[in-house]
C-alpha cells in the first residue's frame, strides 16, 4: 500500500506512551495548600516532572490540564502555567473540563495527537482545590453589577441600584450538588449504594484496603519518581496507615439517611474534598527514544460513556460501567486479559456497585445489551496502590494521579491494565494502558 | 576592609523593623539637636543572624502578591526581604554615620549559585562599605550575604545615597556633577504595571518593611517625599518574576533605580531577551526597563540573568 495515494492516512496510527508522571503530595481541603491557588500547584507539579525529565527550556507539543473548580480569572489556567514554568514559553497549551473525568481525558485526548503525528509530546494533566474555591456573587447582585454599568445616567443608576435586595449580597460558594436534580454526589451515590445492596461492610473493608495499598506503596518507595513534595507535605495527608475496620465502623454515615434503607456512606468510605495537582508526559516512541527517555506503557485505547440519571435510569457514577463493555469489544479484550484494574474510588459505594452490576447477568443483558455478565474483577488486582479513599481526589488531578501510577506498575511487572474513572453529570472514561514489553 | 579586624557581632534573633525604624527616628532627632559629626567612617562591624527560615504562610503571600508561583523556592528578591532587617540593624547602629531615614535607595545588584529552597535555614551577614561621595550627597554600599551550611548561595549589595549629606572636606564642587541627564529614548513597551494606591501598604504587609515612605501620601510627605513612592524591592521582585519565571540554577539581576515610582501609577515596561553570554551556557539575559509614559522618565532599567 505504500505506493498507494491514500497510503499516510490509512496507516496505523503511530503508538503514544507514558514516559513518567509526578503529583504533588495531596492535602486535605483547609490543609497544607490553603493558600495556594489552582496556578501555583499545576506550576508546582510542572516544575516537578520538568526537573525529573530535564525540559528546561523545552518546546513541548501540547499542555492540557485543567480544573473543575477554577476562576473566572483563570480561564487560560494551563497556559498560565505553562508561562510561570521553566517549559519554553512556546509551548502551546489548553485547559480542558469533565469534572472528575478531567485528568484522564487530557491523556486521552494528546494520546490521540501524539498517534497521530500531530504532536511528538504532550503534557496532560489537572489540578483542583477545594480550599482556594472561587466564590460568586450572587445571581441577583451580578445582574445589578452588569445593568449598573450600562447605565448611563444617575438616575439609571439608583434605579438599577433600588433593585438590590439584602440576600443578594450573600455569596455563592461552589457546591458538589448536581445542577439537574439539587442532588450531592453523594446522595446519589447513596441511590446507587442501596439499588446494588452494598454493606456498610464491604465499603468499610475497600476503604481499608486502599489506604493499606497506598500505605504500603509508599514504604516500598514506590512515589519517589511519581511525586514532589510540596509546602511541607511529602505524602498524602489524607493517608491512614493505621486505620482498621473497627475505626472505620465508629463513623456516622453521611450520605443517603433520608432513604428507607441503611445509611451506609461515612466519611470513611467517601472521599474527602482534597488539594493537589498531577501532570503525566507523554509521547511518540520517536520521541522517547531520541531524548532517551523511558517508555513505561503504552496507551491503547480509551472510551467514554455517559448515562440519563436524570431520570433514574442509572446511577449518577455508572457511566464507566456502560463505557467497559464497549471499550473490551473493540479492542477484543475481556476482563480476564487485564492484570490491574484502577478504579476511582470516589465513594466505596462507586466501586462496589460497577463491580456488582458488570457480575449482574440480567442487568448486562438489559442495560448493556451484553449477552450475560461481563465478568468479576480479581480483588487481588484492584487499586493495588491504593486510590482516592486513602489519597484523596482533587477532582482534575486524580486522572493525572492514577496514569502515572498504573503506567509504572505496567513497567515494573508487565501485564496490561485498565481505568475507569466516573465523572459528575453522570459521566465517565476507561482507557487501557500495556506493559511495553 | 581596612586590614582591621572586623567585628562580627551575631544577633540573637531577627531584629524586629518597627524596633529598628524608631530607633532611627530616635537618631534623626538626637542628630538634629546635636549636629552629627560629619559621616566619614563606617563601623567596622558585621552582624549576623543564624538560622532564619522562611514563613511559608508570609512567603505564600509574598508569591502570589507578586505574581510569582508559590513554589517551594524563595524568590531571588525574597531572600533581600528576610534578610533585610539584619542590614537594618547595622544601619541603625548610633555609630553609623548616615540618616538612615530618608535614604535613597539607588540600585542593588544580586548573585546567587543556585535556588534557595523554602525550609533551608539561611545564616545572614550584612555590612556597609565604600562609603564614598555623590553628586547629590554621601553613598554607601550595604552588602547582604546568605549562607546554607557555610555554603554561600545568594549575596546582595545596595547603593543608598544620604541626599545633602557630606563628608568633612567633601565639596560638593568635587564631585563630579552629571546634571544633563542623557535624553531619555524609551524602548518599545512590552507590558504595563497598574499600581493603586495601596501598593506600598500590600507590599508592606508581605515584606515586612513599613517605611512610612511606601504607606501613604501623608506619611510619605512627613518625611520629605512628594507622595507615597513603590517600594524598590516591590519593583525589583516583580522584575525579576516576570524576566525569569521559573529560575532552577544561578541567577543574578540588577536594578538601577531613576525617578521614584508614585502611587497610584503606571509603569510601562519593556522586557527583552538578548543573546546569552555567548559561553554557549543555555543562560539567558534579560533587559528590563520601566518608566512613566506620561511624563517619558525612566523609573528604574535592570537585568536579570539566568543559568
Amino acid at each position: 500500500m505504500a505506493d498507494q495515494a491514500g497510503a499516510q492516512t490509512t496507516a496505523s496510527p503511530r503508538t503514544a506512551v507514558v514516559i513518567g508522571g509526578n503529583r504533588i503530595p495531596f492535602a486535605r481541603s483547609g490543609g497544607a495548600y490553603a493558600y495556594s491557588s489552582n496556578k501555583d500547584m499545576l506550576i508546582a507539579a510542572l516544575d516537578g516532572l520538568v526537573a525529573r525529565f530535564g525540559l528546561q527550556g523545552e518546546r513541548i507539543g501540547e499542555v492540557a490540564a485543567g480544573a473543575v473548580l477554577k476562576h473566572s480569572r483563570d480561564f487560560n489556567l494551563t497556559r498560565e502555567a505553562v508561562l510561570g514554568s521553566a517549559l519554553s514559553a512556546e509551548t502551546p497549551a489548553y485547559d480542558l473540563q469533565q469534572a472528575c473525568a478531567t485528568g484522564l481525558e487530557t491523556v486521552v485526548g494528546l494520546s490521540n495527537k501524539i498517534k497521530l503525528g500531530q504532536i511528538e509530546s504532550g503534557i496532560a494533566g489537572g489540578v483542583d482545590s477545594a480550599s482556594d474555591a472561587p466564590i460568586a456573587v450572587s445571581e441577583g447582585l451580578r445582574r445589578v453589577l452588569l445593568d449598573l454599568s450600562r447605565a448611563k445616567t444617575t438616575q439609571q443608576k439608583l434605579k438599577t441600584l433600588a433593585t438590590l435586595r439584602p440576600k443578594d449580597l450573600s455569596p455563592n460558594a461552589p457546591t458538589t450538588g448536581e445542577p439537574r436534580t439539587g442532588l450531592s454526589m453523594g446522595e446519589h451515590q447513596a441511590l446507587t449504594t442501596a439499588a446494588w445492596e452494598i454493606t456498610r461492610e464491604a465499603q468499610d473493608e475497600l476503604a481499608l484496603h486502599s489506604h493499606r495499598n497506598l500505605a504500603a506503596a509508599y514504604e516500598r518507595g514506590f512515589f519517589t519518581d511519581l511525586m514532589t513534595p510540596y509546602r511541607g507535605l511529602t505524602r498524602d495527608a489524607n493517608l491512614r496507615a493505621d486505620t482498621s475496620l473497627e475505626k472505620l465502623a465508629t463513623l456516622k454515615p453521611v450520605f443517603g439517611k433520608s432513604l428507607d434503607t441503611p445509611a451506609t456512606m461515612t466519611a470513611g468510605n467517601s472521599t474527602p474534598l482534597t488539594d493537589g495537582a498531577a501532570v503525566v508526559l507523554l509521547g511518540s516512541e520517536e520521541y522517547a527514544t531520541a531524548n532517551n527517555l523511558p517508555m513505561l506503557a503504552t496507551i491503547v485505547d480509551a472510551e467514554a460513556a455517559a448515562v440519563d440519571f436524570v431520570h433514574g435510569d442509572e446511577g449518577l457514577l455508572m457511566a464507566p460501567v456502560h463505557a467497559l463493555p464497549r471499550l473490551l469489544e473493540r479492542n477484543g479484550l475481556t476482563l480476564e486479559d487485564f492484570d490491574f484494574f484502577e478504579i476511582h474510588e470516589a465513594f466505596a459505594g462507586t466501586v462496589l456497585s460497577s463491580l456488582a452490576a458488570w457480575e449482574d447477568a440480567a442487568y448486562c443483558k438489559r442495560v448493556l445489551g451484553l449477552d450475560g455478565a461481563l465478568g468479576s474483577i480479581d480483588r487481588a488486582k484492584l487499586n493495588v496502590n491504593g486510590s482516592s479513599l486513602a489519597a484523596g481526589h482533587p477532582f482534575a488531578a486524580t486522572g493525572g494521579r492514577i496514569v502515572a501510577s498504573l503506567a509504572k506498575t505496567l513497567s515494573e511487572q508487565g501485564g496490561r491494565g485498565l481505568i475507569s474513572v466516573c465523572a459528575a453529570g453522570g459521566q465517565g472514561v476507561v482507557a487501557i494502558l500495556e506493559a511495553r514489553n | 576592609m581596612s586590614g582591621v579586624l572586623t567585628t562580627d557581632i551575631v544577633l540573637p534573633g531577627m531584629p524586629s523593623l518597627p524596633a529598628l525604624y524608631r530607633r532611627a527616628v530616635r537618631h534623626a532627632a538626637v542628630r538634629t539637636v546635636r549636629r552629627a559629626s560629619p559621616p566619614d567612617v563606617l563601623p567596622d562591624v558585621r552582624h549576623r543572624v543564624h538560622g532564619v527560615v522562611a514563613d511559608l504562610g508570609a512567603l505564600t503571600r509574598f508569591q502570589q502578591l507578586l505574581g510569582s508561583a508559590a513554589r517551594d523556592t524563595l524568590p531571588s528578591a525574597y531572600v533581600h526581604t528576610l534578610a533585610f532587617p539584619v542590614a537594618m540593624s547595622v544601619l541603625a547602629r548610633p555609630d553609623f554615620p548616615l540618616p538612615l531615614l530618608g535614604m535613597v535607595h539607588l540600585s542593588n545588584e544580586v548573585h546567587q549559585g543556585r535556588q534557595v529552597g523554602a525550609f533551608e535555614a539561611l545564616d545572614v551577614v550584612a555590612w556597609t562599605e565604600d562609603l564614598r561621595p555623590h553628586a547629590a550627597g554621601t553613598q554607601v554600599d550595604v552588602v547582604t550575604e546568605a549562607s546554607v551550611g557555610g555554603e554561600r548561595v545568594w549575596t546582595g549589595r545596595s547603593v543608598y545615597l544620604a541626599r545633602g549629606v557630606r563628608a568633612r572636606g567633601d565639596d560638593a564642587a568635587t564631585v563630579r556633577r552629571d546634571d544633563r541627564r542623557p535624553a531619555f529614548d524609551p524602548p518599545v513597551p512590552t507590558g504595563l504595571w497598574g499600581l493603586g494606591a495601596d501598593t506600598g501598604r500590600r507590599y508592606a504587609a508581605v515584606s515586612g518593611d513599613w517605611n512610612p515612605i511606601h504607606l501613604s501620601g501623608p506619611t510619605a510627605r512627613a518625611l520629605g517625599m512628594r507622595t507615597a513612592i513603590a517600594h524598590g524591592m516591590y519593583l525589583a521582585a516583580r522584575m525579576v518574576d516576570e524576566a525569569v519565571p521559573a529560575p532552577h540554577g544561578a541567577l543574578a539581576w540588577r536594578i538601577d533605580f531613576a525617578t521614584p515610582v508614585l502611587l497610584p501609577g503606571t509603569v510601562t515596561t519593556s522586557f527583552a531577551r538578548t543573546a546569552g553570554d555567548g559561553g554557549g551556557s543555555g543562560g539567558s539575559v534579560v533587559e528590563v526597563v520601566g518608566w512613566s509614559a506620561k511624563r517619558r522618565r525612566p523609573h528604574f532599567t535592570g537585568w536579570v540573568r539566568a543559568e
